[in-house]
């Protein structure tokens, strides 16, 4: 238990007769990248969704850090360390790239109800917002507009707003969606580099980056985990051949 | 960007000058009716702050527009009749003095949109539109159904609130007052906007759910960008109150929270001056087309659709393109 910063048991949810997840366990270990893979459908961003609070579950618990936040909302798990990025990249388009990565450094800076000085003289804020865009390679495009940054410096913009919330766990859903090879790089050499802080669950269908990355692989196939393994093990089993990696990997 | 703030120097310079050339020439008329721009003016800038930087559709601002009105009136009626308002908990007579009326104003309007805004808030969309619309309706028909203080037919106040060591009755002088108010609230409002907490509050319009999911508590947000609001269109209303020496239900009517967003629409949603702009425009309207007609607001009408299909930023924005051409 001690080496698990994210325990989450027995996770269902259903719309009506169908069942999204279906009584999910899954942990995410200290120090570890554990990737979620399965077809389209199987119940992935659903179950990221779960985990930080925005949809409902209906039954089962979430544990992080040792501590049960089944019962917070959304923001109070945003705010005691879970941070995601979203499958469709969602950021704030009318913002620069900066403005961006400040809003999300706002509530760990206590800033958010400081009413009246002008965020624009927040040295301290800049700076940090700086550091993360360097980090994704954004900080020569930080005045650009959200809405008019490419797609695959969206995803980076995503991440970077994760990044700045200092989190305890990342929950990244398709964070390399789109990007070109550099991109894949860079993505894959920071997380490999941000995971020692802050462990990731990693949704992706790049199976290349995932087989880079992931240190633990789980399987998700109609709501329901079929397989948990490393890499190798992942990559044998004929349970995961046949409902999602096929036979030529 | 710099074009609006060039010409938002001008709109200042003419709310200097107009009341000067009134007085000049001795027609206290128009100082009285730029004195009213200036007061819808600020009503505008405060349901800007809600619906232009926020995205809080409000549909109820009259409330606050009309509680402040009746508040100042009140109190007013009560200390020029020399009554008692009311002797328990505490004994309490009104006032007369702007000094004493205005925080008072300040703070119920503040307490009201707390109210209003913490249950409306719990909602999104239309819903929203509507409870905050039903809130405002309640206030009108309770004013109508009072008649302590005059019911449908409203109540006169015989002079206008006093300031010391200020002649409030003299046009000129009411109307440096509303200035000044005016200046202080798009002060606080530019100060707001380009604080964290705006950055807050202009994200939460764009994209609450990301905002939500970077840790801010977006209802307290939301919540405190209403009450704000709400404050400044309720000091609108005692001002309002002020100039007319009168206030009915009708200021609390359905009616004038639409015209306070029209206010916000023509001017220019989330420009700080939009709503300044879009009020004079509006009493212009007003005056010369209502000098034709009685029905002018069917040509108001239409310059709404002309300018929502094809100067959907307003009227500022209208003014920015034509600079940026002459460039």
């Amino acid at each position: 238990m001690k080496n698990k910063i994210l325990n989450i048991k027995s996770l269902s949810k259903s719309y009506g007769a169908f069942k999204v997840t279906d009584e999910i366990t899954i942990d995410l270990h200290f120090d570890e990248i554990h990737a979620l893979i399965g077809p389209n459908g199987a119940g992935k961003s659903t179950l990221i969704k779960q985990i930080v609070g925005s949809v409902k579950h209906d039954i089962g618990s979430i544990i992080l850090d040792q501590e049960d936040i089944t019962d917070l909302t959304d923001i109070e798990r945003a705010k005691i360390g879970i941070s995601r990025t979203f499958q469709v990249s969602s950021i704030i388009p009318q913002f620069s790239a900066i403005d961006n990565i400040i809003l999300s450094l706002l509530d760990k800076s206590n800033k958010t109800f400081q009413l009246f000085k002008s965020v624009k003289n927040n040295k301290e804020l800049y700076l940090n917002a700086k550091i993360i865009l360097k980090e994704i390679e954004l900080l020569e495009k930080r005045d650009i507009s959200a809405s008019d940054l490419s797609h695959g410096d969206r995803r980076k913009l995503e991440v970077g707003l994760a990044l700045a919330m200092d989190p305890k766990v990342f929950l990244f859903d398709e964070p390399m969606a789109g990007l070109d090879e550099n991109g894949t790089k860079m993505m894959i050499n920071l997380f490999k580099k941000i995971k020692s802080n802050s462990p990731i669950l990693l949704i992706e269908h790049d199976m290349e980056a995932v087989f880079a990355l992931a240190d633990r692989v789980s399987v998700i196939n109609y709501g329901k985990i079929v397989a948990t393994g490393t890499v190798d093990e992942i990559r044998k089993n004929e349970l995961v051949r046949d409902v999602y990696l096929g036979y030529e990997i | 960007m710099i074009v609006e703030k060039i010409f938002n120097k001008w709109i200042l310079f003419f709310l200097f000058l107009i009341p000067i050339l009134g007085f000049v020439f001795e027609e206290p008329y128009y100082i009285t009716l730029t004195t009213k721009v200036v007061i819808l003016g600020i009503a505008g800038v405060g349901l800007n702050l809600a619906l232009g930087y926020c995205g809080l559709i409000s549909f109820g601002h009259a409330a606050f527009f009309g509680l402040g009105g009746y508040v100042t009136g009140i109190l007013s009626f009560h200390a020029m009749n020399s009554e008692l308002m009311f002797s328990w908990p505490f004994v309490t007579s009104g006032s007369s003095e702007m000094l004493v009326i205005w925080p008072i104003v300040i703070l119920l309007s503040a307490f009201l949109a707390l109210i209003i805004g913490f249950l409306s808030l719990r909602t999104t969309g239309v819903y929203f539109i509507m409870i905050t619309l039903a809130f405002a309706q309640m206030l009108y028909f309770f004013a109508i159904s009072w008649p302590n203080y005059g019911g449908e037919d409203g109540l006169s106040i015989y002079m206008r609130n006093s300031l010391p060591m200020v002649n409030t009755m003299d046009p000129l002088t009411f109307y440096v007052i509303c200035l000044f108010w005016l200046l202080l609230v798009i002060f606080i409002s530019a100060k707001l906007i380009n604080s964290s907490f705006g950055m807050a509050f202009q994200a939460i319009k764009q994209n609450e759910e990301r905002v939500k999911s970077v840790g801010i508590e977006t209802f307290k947000v939301k919540l405190l960008v209403f009450v704000i609001s709400g404050t400044i269109t309720g000091l609108a209303g005692s001002l309002y109150t002020d100039l007319n020496r009168f206030i009915s239900p009708s200021v609390l009517n359905w009616q004038m929270s639409g015209e306070i967003m029209v206010f916000v629409i023509l001017g220019g949603i989330a420009r700080l001056y939009g709503p300044l702009v879009g009020a004079a425009f509006f009493i212009v309207l007003e005056q010369t087309l209502g000098s034709y007609t009685e029905n002018w607001q069917f040509w108001l009408g239409l310059i709404l659709i002309l300018e929502i299909l094809y100067v959907r930023s307003g009227i500022l924005s209208l003014f920015e393109k034509k600079l940026k051409y002459e460039k």
